[in-house]
């Protein structure tokens, strides 16, 4: 077994016109088939208009997770000002790539709007920090493979919130019916200049 | 580094609240040949006096105005030597932020850094406070800015200011002549002027130097085009 | 130095931390996960006043396409760029840091970096990590002496040669390059023949693949060109899977709504030198 897989779960963003949503399921399993939670939620806020998921290894994620808040806060504290979604992913990229050797076990995925243009953006990476940022949607998680189908099937460019939220949502629904250990529940963040929208998903429990 | 008998630090309060250390370096500033910084409100102009000792001097062999990154220039009055290691210091700080955000370092950050390092200086063992004042000019997001740095540590922002030899003078001259509104030309205008308040002899573009940054970044004027800026000066 | 007492500073150079806990997981029987390969082809010629870089656009993991459009042209000074191939984050990372240093040497001589002493920093820097990094470079530029090409292998080895090729596609492009590279070809027929030699990879070999980027590199001058080729176009989508809205189950709706509350402009004034410190 992958230690890639050994808890589970998926993370989808995609691009819309003037906003951005990510998604993810809600699974956390040991040992691949065995769940243990329904309320991992793998997606965090990192600023009013900044997401990032972290996939993988669910210890990693926390960890990950606290060490980006706590190089995040810092950066704002001495700067006085807020990170742009660019700046973020150079971030995450040097903290995994600093550990070239003994990485996290986390491939993240990043959505957010530019701070001061509200320019949508996504972008990826892999465990070690190598940044890729496409046009459209990026995927990550055991769910991966099955994502990319589901999304390059469904993806169209220039949605609004509404039309993007029921794509991201079958995408990552129906990309997790076909990944045993992700699914149980998803949530949906739609983010816009004005507002974030947060829905949780009615999904399979299976 | 050295013996641990010897690794305290040389900067001590006097009795009466006093680091004189800090106090000497300053002396040691004002000593120094004297530099200009002024903010106009396309650019800044960086300039300074850099007047060889003796006629057997190769000019021009040793550069004052640094640039630090392509945004970024710096200059100092005081020390030669204590100015090039904190360019160099400066300068790699400059890369490392690039290196973890991919930005350029915003101007008031890498003050912010430079003047660490100089504080570092004034608390550490075995070492001596920088005998040097900076300017350090930068244009950020459509803004010019202009910042000194104190061998204390201590920084300030500036519309147009002097350091070294004479700059009591010199700040008085630039209180009078300062406009908000000036452009970089008036403004290379003005620091050749507040150069020559106090300028002992002949003022060549073999004994001044001129740097400029703006939009396109920061560069070092070259001697041609300083004596055309020379050719208008009464 | 001794008695640091006033600035903390973020170690350097690589963190070892995690390295015990994912020896033992592996030693437990979990598989390590993966990086990303560029897979890659990526060519390099050399003429008489110029130098052609060109690559695929394909970064796959494992067997999955992970980036159709990623840029394996990499910056490194004004008057000079390196291809990658290998492990994406190592040639990135690589570059990037190369690029640096390049910078501060430049600013320190005050001269425009010679290609030579990019390819001495590159292999320095890679024979330290023993072929651990795994980055496959073709480094060209233009410096005082004219056009130059050279080849860095992983292990920290370089060839300078007049023209060459890395990546899982070197075979593909190498048939290419030996068949049809001359010394004087025009600037017109060198990207073609470089073009010829990525597209050979991108056709044959299946870790390389997406369009063919260019750069060419001659005295003053560098020509960026991504994509030069669009080797193989995307088909247009016939159907179009929109769903109406509703049609997902939402069990929970918050909308947090973000509102600017108070903007201050803060302005900062000079103040008078503080000479007492």
């Amino acid at each position: 077994m992958s230690i890639m897989s050994y808890n589970g779960g998926g993370v989808v963003a995609m691009k819309g016109k003037n906003c951005v949503a990510i998604a993810c399921d809600l699974r956390l399993g040991v040992s691949q088939y065995n769940t243990i939670a329904t309320d991992f939620e793998k997606v965090f806020q990192f600023g009013p208009h900044l997401f990032c998921g972290l996939p993988g290894l669910a210890t990693d994620t926390l960890t990950v997770k606290d060490k980006l808040r706590f190089r995040l806060n810092m950066y704002e504290l001495k700067e006085d000002r807020k990170m742009s979604p660019q700046v973020f992913t150079s971030m995450l990229s040097n903290l995994l790539y600093e550990r070239r050797f003994g990485p996290y076990f986390i491939e993240p995925v990043i959505a957010g709007l530019d701070p001061k243009t509200g320019e949508p953006y996504v972008a990826s990476m892999d465990l070690i920090g190598c940044p890729e940022k496409p046009e459209d949607f990026v995927v990550s998680g055991t769910c991966g493979p099955q994502l990319y189908g589901m999304c390059e099937a469904l993806y169209e460019p220039d949605q609004g919130p509404e039309d993007l939220f029921e794509t991201i949502s079958q995408a990552l629904v129906n990309a997790c019916d076909r990944d045993a250990i992700s699914g149980w529940g998803g949530v949906v963040y739609i983010i816009e200049k004005d507002k974030i929208t947060r829905k949780t998903l009615k999904t399979r429990m299976d | 580094m050295g013996s641990e008998r010897y690794s305290f630090s040389l900067t001590t309060f006097s009795p009466s609240g006093k680091l004189v250390q800090i106090e000497y370096a300053l002396a040691a500033v004002a000593a120094g040949a004297p530099s200009i910084g002024i903010k106009a409100q396309n650019g800044i102009v960086l300039a300074t006096e850099n007047k060889s000792k003796s006629i057997l001097y190769e000019e021009h062999s040793i550069r004052k105005i640094e640039m630090v990154e392509e945004h970024i220039g710096m200059v100092y009055s005081g020390m030669g030597p204590d100015y090039r290691l904190l360019v160099k210091r400066a300068r790699k700080l400059a890369q490392q932020y690039k290196l973890v955000y991919g930005e350029r370092i915003p101007t008031p950050q890498l003050v912010q850094k430079v003047a660490m390092v100089m504080q570092e200086y004034t608390q550490s063992g075995g070492v001596r406070p920088f005998g040097v004042s900076l300017l350090i000019c930068g244009w950020d997001e459509g803004k010019p800015t202009l910042f000194q740095c104190d061998p204390s540590g201590a920084y300030f922002a500036w519309k147009a200011t002097a350091m070294g030899k004479n700059y009591i003078n010199g700040k008085t001259f630039l209180e009078k002549r300062y406009i908000e509104t000036q452009d970089i030309e008036d403004a290379v205008h003005t620091a050749i002027l507040t150069l020559k308040e106090g300028f002992e002899g002949q003022m060549t573009s073999d004994n001044i130097e001129v740097g400029i940054c703006d939009e396109t970044g920061f560069r070092v004027l070259d001697p041609a085009s300083v004596k055309d800026y020379l050719a208008n000066i009464p | 130095m001794a008695g640091v007492y006033a600035v903390e500073r973020p170690p350097s150079g690589f963190n070892f931390e995690n390295c015990r806990r994912n020896k033992s997981l592996i030693e437990m029987g979990f598989q390590p996960p993966r990086a990303q390969k560029t897979g890659t082809t990526i060519v390099g010629a050399l003429f008489k006043d110029f130098v052609v870089l060109g690559a695929d656009t394909r970064a796959t993991s494992d067997s999955i396409v992970a980036d159709k459009n990623c840029d394996k042209i990499h910056y490194l000074a004004k008057n000079m760029y390196c291809c990658g191939a290998g492990t994406a984050a190592d040639t990135v990372m690589t570059t990037d840091m190369i690029r640096s240093q390049l910078e501060l040497h430049r600013m320190m001589t005050k001269r425009q970096p010679r290609v030579v002493t990019a390819n001495r920093m590159l292999k320095q820097l890679l024979f330290r990590y023993h072929g651990q990094i795994g980055a496959a470079l073709v480094l060209g530029g233009f410096d005082v002496d004219g056009p130059h090409l050279y080849t860095v292998a992983p292990h920290g080895s370089t060839d300078k040669s007049p023209y060459t090729t890395m990546g899982s596609g070197s075979l593909a492009a190498m048939s290419v390059l030996e068949q049809r590279w001359r010394p004087n070809l025009t600037e017109d027929e060198a990207k073609q023949l470089v073009r010829d030699a990525v597209a050979g990879g991108v056709f044959n070999d299946l870790g390389s693949g997406s369009h063919v980027d260019l750069c060419v590199i001659k005295k003053d001058k560098v020509d960026y060109m991504r994509p030069y080729d669009i080797a193989n176009v995307k088909g247009v989508k016939q159907g179009k899977y929109v769903y109406p809205r509703g049609t997902t189950g939402v069990l929970t709706t918050r909308v947090i709504p973000l509102v600017v509350e108070s903007e201050e402009v803060k302005k900062v004034s000079g103040e008078a030198m503080d000479t007492s410190a």
